[in-house]
């Protein structure tokens, strides 16, 4: 692992649960590595699955999205949408050279700050461990 | 064999069911098949079928919506119609389809026919049309054990040997869209990779793009692609693309149970969803 | 070109504590098309919105970001604050440096800075790619339609109706009343069902705002809310209603008996030409077009006369003082607009035949619960007078036996039809008072019992009534000497009892209508696996559903006693009035927008779409081509990410703003 290497993680997160999970870890003022970036997404359904190979591609080390937890999706029906998205690309970008621990599909809920902030604190740590992407 | 495709082909045309019959014809070489249009009956005459006749004629009739023709397809193709069927872009009523009981198609090189069967064709497990108005040769019972073994020999190799073995190979890529030009899935009028706004891929040829291109286009036949094989036959630097669609396939197939084209009628797995969906993501 | 103005917010010290604002400062004016970037103490406050305000007009700026809190908190806020300086409220972006950034990473002051640059030159990029945006107005019809007239449907009409909009309420049955009027006595007050519903009944019927459409059912829905159209068939009576008076000669001597009565379940018998009961609204007689000799007559003559001849009967015709019997009248198919839809469809109990341990319909003293209540009620086949229905003699010991059909995985309904405790205890309740020698044993699971004066109304049942209360599943009831043995387990004793009854009472289960599924589909309306409607949030939206301007209530969104139906369809007849009390609905101009050039008609946005909101249409070039319907569309973004060409995008968040939003952390 080389020393002072900060893996950049882009997060994709819905407006009503897990971008307002990760704002309640902001008001309750729990810390977590600074390595994520969060573009917000009315739903965890609008994350098309070229915005993640784009991401990685540019050169992201991780990619997150986070949505609600299935049957609580404002939109009712977009995280079972999103979730079978990513069911077939996480595989298929492990096939390809992109390990699968380096996407992340996490359901957060607006109650879950103190979890959003470990999901962070875990991810940023694990590819810190994983090191720079050699491909 | 070919005598039925011919008189059926006359019949059509003679009696004006069809504007047109898609079939294939002896190229100039004398050795090879090539697409064949037949507008009139007497043009039934040109068409043959062996075992060089490898082209995915379904292809054709993306812009043939509105007139009615007639095609001879191979299993392989004739899952393309279906696919055509169940995404809106053909009319039934329009399209005569002369299935045939397909035995393998063999590659051409140096001017002889090679001894064995094209990759694709030793994958095959369907050798009779899934769909067709007119059948000729004897209905085949399908091969029940589908053998993803050339998937699971990279699964299994290390995340860097993946990705190096990918990267030399899309490395290659010259970006000729030849694959996606053949492609029965690819029928879109503007394709995201030629979109100015945003502009997903550009032009330039180099590793980033180039892995976004096939990425991208092989996510975007997720269960959609029928396993034709042309895009593979077609690419000019021999990039083994039958190789990424297939670990497409055969996800689909275990998380969805869902196979392209083999029906009308079923809803491709982007389409709907379960609630109780267990597919390994998530919680 | 775009002039862009950044707008750092200091939040006193929540962001300024752990940010260094001139240096962000410094980073943000040579950000791209950057023309002003400066920083407030408090940009929410009357002075921090002046300061933004003075800013777009001094320096013509024509995009905004504010790098402040959460989005969730202030976007409202700053989308008013532009639009009173001239700006459209659509060219803002905001920077979440708060919560996303200066709280959560106070410990270093370094790093937090750096993230906050990034965050802001994202927000940059995006704002860039904002449109001004307008939102639309849409006229409303102000009309609703009621279908089901039960309590639930009757009172959400008369609500709607008192609020002064006009209700066309359909009706399948002959007669509205629904299921409470088949009912004898309510609890826990012991009311006469009849006595209390009746009232409401003609309240509807001669409200002139109602309209009231019996015998007729809903066929098809199109359209979204505000502007429904729905076709509705009537079904032809055979009785002009307008002529009939209601004497009732023409049922009275109807020559056709013996059919069985629907509403009396069986158990009494009406005419061909009929009201269902005595109480029926509109108190007018259908003619059943099965059983009416005349009718077969003409299908015998209009089939080519072959066969038997049947009577050509006609005498209600003969006999009817006004001339009313209309032999011609057709089924007629009528088109109406409406501006919101009630669903109140109602319930039925459940069918218990294969349940062969309790005879499966074979015992003739075998009975439903529903059906003791017709024998119970005055009105009924036996004028109140409680018989078996093999013999005629009075009953001396009633067995009950709770929960058939509901909470059994195996064979029935996983639910609990939570009527069922209650109704029990009520018939041991009456029971008693029809005859004091009367002794009824309950075989119960649980006692559920949680309404207002529920448990009072329970324990009278055992104090009063003298109510043995068996705790048991019966495993049999088998003939003996003319009457009937329970066996069961008695879970509290340990042992097994056999009851020799008189009359077995069984508690089925209840489940929605026949043909909810259907009318559910018809209306684009989810429904669950026990053909339940479902509502928009079980807890916080109970009456509404994911169709804007389609509202249910009652009994056909799950198991419920009848206060809870009233209030709900109060409930629902709130939420049409305030959607009336508009005269237009303004749209969210924030939707998903089709690029027709691009799209190919494969319809896999169309399916995909939750709200249904994409519909398809032919272009004059023979393409099929998806098109948003701007008042449905709830802008989640499904459709655009399912679209491979690229032809539907979603402003506010299109592919291009998110693409440069991840492309801008590289540049």
């Amino acid at each position: 692992m080389a020393i002072g290497y900060e893996p950049r993680i882009i997060g994709f997160l819905c407006n009503w649960c897990s971008y307002a999970g990760a704002d309640l870890a902001g008001t309750s003022r729990i810390a977590y590595p600074p390595n994520l970036r969060i573009i917000r997404v009315p739903c965890s359904g609008r994350v098309d699955p070229l915005f993640v190979v784009k991401s990685f591609q540019l050169g992201a080390d991780g990619v997150l999205i986070a949505g609600c937890h299935p049957g609580d999706c404002h939109y009712a029906e977009g995280n079972y949408h999103a979730r079978r998205r990513i069911a077939l690309l996480r595989p298929f970008l492990d096939y390809l050279g992109i390990e699968k621990q380096r996407f992340r599909l996490e359901w957060v809920s607006a109650s879950e700050g103190k979890r959003f902030s470990e999901i962070v604190s875990d991810f940023t740590e694990t590819l810190k461990r994983m090191g720079a992407r050699e491909t | 064999m070919i005598n039925e495709i011919r008189n059926k082909a006359k019949e059509l045309l003679e009696a004006k069911a069809v504007e047109c019959v898609i079939g294939y014809e002896r190229a100039t070489d004398n050795l090879t098949a090539r697409p064949a249009f037949v507008y009139e009956p007497s043009g039934a005459d040109r068409l043959i079928f062996d075992e060089t006749c490898v082209h995915n004629l379904s292809k054709y009739l993306t812009n043939r919506r509105h007139e009615r023709t007639a095609i001879v397809a191979k299993p392989c193709d004739s899952r393309g119609v279906n696919l055509l069927l169940n995404e809106s872009q053909l009319q039934r009523e329009n399209v005569f389809i002369i299935g045939v009981v397909c035995s393998g198609m063999k590659r051409v090189r140096f001017n002889l026919i090679e001894s064995s069967l094209l990759t694709k064709c030793q994958y095959c497990r369907q050798h009779t049309p899934v769909i067709y108005d007119f059948l000729v040769g004897e209905p085949v019972a399908e091969t029940t054990t589908p053998d993803y073994s050339d998937v699971t020999e990279i699964e299994n190799m290390t995340p860097v040997e993946r990705g190096a073995l990918w990267s030399e190979h899309f490395a290659r890529c010259i970006r000729c869209y030849g694959c996606r030009q053949v492609c029965i899935g690819c029928y879109c009028y503007e394709c995201f990779a030629e979109e100015l706004d945003p502009l997903w891929i550009g032009i330039r040829i180099a590793p980033q793009e180039n892995w976004i291109w096939n990425t991208g286009r092989a996510f975007h036949l997720s269960a959609r692609c029928v396993a034709c094989g042309e895009c593979e036959r077609v690419c000019p630097v021999n990039i083994p693309l039958m190789l990424v669609n297939r670990k497409l396939e055969k996800d689909s197939l275990q998380l969805f149970g869902f196979e392209p084209g083999v029906s009308a009628e079923t809803a491709p797995p982007f389409a709907t969803f379960k609630k109780e969906d267990n597919l390994g993501i998530g919680e | 070109m775009a002039r862009i103005g950044v707008f750092v917010c200091h939040c006193g010290t929540n962001i300024a504590g752990s940010i260094n604002i001139p240096k962000v400062l410094e980073a943000v004016q040579k950000m791209p098309m950057v023309v002003l970037a400066i920083d407030n103490k408090y940009s929410c406050s009357e002075p921090g919105q002046a300061s933004v305000r003075e800013s777009i007009i001094e320096n013509d700026l024509n995009r905004v970001v504010i790098a402040a809190c959460s989005p969730r908190m202030h976007e409202s806020t700053f989308r008013k604050t532009l639009a009173s300086a001239g700006l459209n409220p659509y060219l803002l972006e905001i920077a979440n440096i708060r919560e996303q950034c200066s709280w959560v990473h106070s410990d270093n002051k370094e790093t937090a800075t750096a993230k906050a640059i990034e965050l802001i030159r994202m927000a940059v990029a995006k704002v860039i790619r904002h449109e001004p945006l307008q939102p639309r107005q849409v006229p409303i019809t102000k009309r609703a339609l009621v279908i089901g007239g039960g309590i639930t449907g009757i009172q959400a009409a008369l609500d709607i109706a008192n609020a002064g909009y006009e209700v066309v309420v359909v009706e399948r049955e002959p007669t509205i009343g629904g299921r409470m009027a088949q009912l004898d006595k309510t609890f826990p007050t012991l009311d006469c069902s009849a006595c209390i519903l009746t009232p409401k009944m003609v309240d509807l019927a001669q409200h002139p705002k109602i309209r009231l459409m019996t015998y007729a059912e809903v066929k098809n829905v199109k359209g979204f809310i505000g502007n429904f159209e729905v076709e509705i068939s009537q079904k032809a009576k055979k009785v002009d209603h307008l002529k009939c008076t209601g004497c009732g000669i023409c049922w009275q001597k109807c020559p056709v008996k013996k059919i069985p009565s629907e509403f009396d379940l069986g158990l009494g018998t009406r005419p061909a030409i009929y009201i269902p009961f005595a109480q029926a609204v509109p108190p007018k007689p259908v003619i059943d077009r099965s059983n009416c000799l005349y009718i077969k007559y003409l299908n015998w003559v209009a089939a080519g006369q072959e066969g038997k001849k049947p009577p050509e009967c006609r005498a209600c015709e003969k006999l009817c003082p006004t001339g009313a019997i209309a032999w011609d009248q057709a089924d007629d198919l009528v088109t109406e607009k409406f501006g919101a839809i009630v669903v109140a469809a109602g319930y039925q109990t459940c069918d218990y035949s294969h349940y062969q341990e309790y005879g499966g319909g074979a015992y003739p003293d075998v009975i439903t619960a529903l059906q003791l209540e017709r024998l119970m009620s005055a009105s009924g086949p036996t004028g109140g007078e409680i018989i078996r229905p093999s013999d005629g003699s009075h009953p001396k010991t009633v067995a009950f036996i709770c929960c058939v059909g509901s909470r059994d995985k195996q064979r029935g309904k996983p639910y609990c039809s939570k009527v069922c405790c209650m109704y029990t205890a009520k018939h041991a309740i009456m029971l008693k008072e029809h005859d004091p020698e009367i002794q009824c044993y309950i075989f119960y699971i649980d006692v559920r019992a949680g309404g207002k004066d529920f448990e009072e109304f329970y324990l009278r049942a055992v104090e009063e009534a003298g109510a043995t209360y068996i705790k048991g599943r019966p495993a049999k009831i088998y003939p003996q000497d003319n009457k009937l043995v329970v066996r069961s387990e008695d879970a509290l004793l340990g042992k097994v009892v056999e009851v020799t009854a008189d009359l077995v009472v069984l508690a089925t289960g209840i489940e929605p209508s026949v043909g909810a599924d259907q009318l559910a589909q018809t209306l684009k309306v989810s429904y669950d696996t026990y053909n339940f409607m479902v509502e928009a949030h079980p807890k916080l939206r109970p009456v509404e559903t994911q169709t804007d301007g389609i509202f249910v209530a009652g009994a056909c969104v799950g198991p419920r006693d009848i206060p809870e139906c009233v209030a709900q369809g109060s409930a629902a007849a709130v939420k049409v009035a305030a959607l009336f009390s508009q005269d237009t609905l303004t749209t969210d101009p924030l939707i998903a927008v089709v690029n027709q050039a691009r799209c190919i008609g494969c319809l896999l946005c169309v399916a995909i779409c939750p709200f249904k909101a994409i519909d398809y249409q032919t272009t004059r070039d023979r393409r099929l081509i998806a098109q948003v319907n701007e008042s449905l569309c709830k802008a989640c973004g499904l459709c655009i990410a399912a679209c491979r060409p690229k032809a539907v995008d979603l402003r506010g968040f299109t592919n291009q703003q998110i693409l440069d939003e991840v492309t801008s952390l590289w540049l």
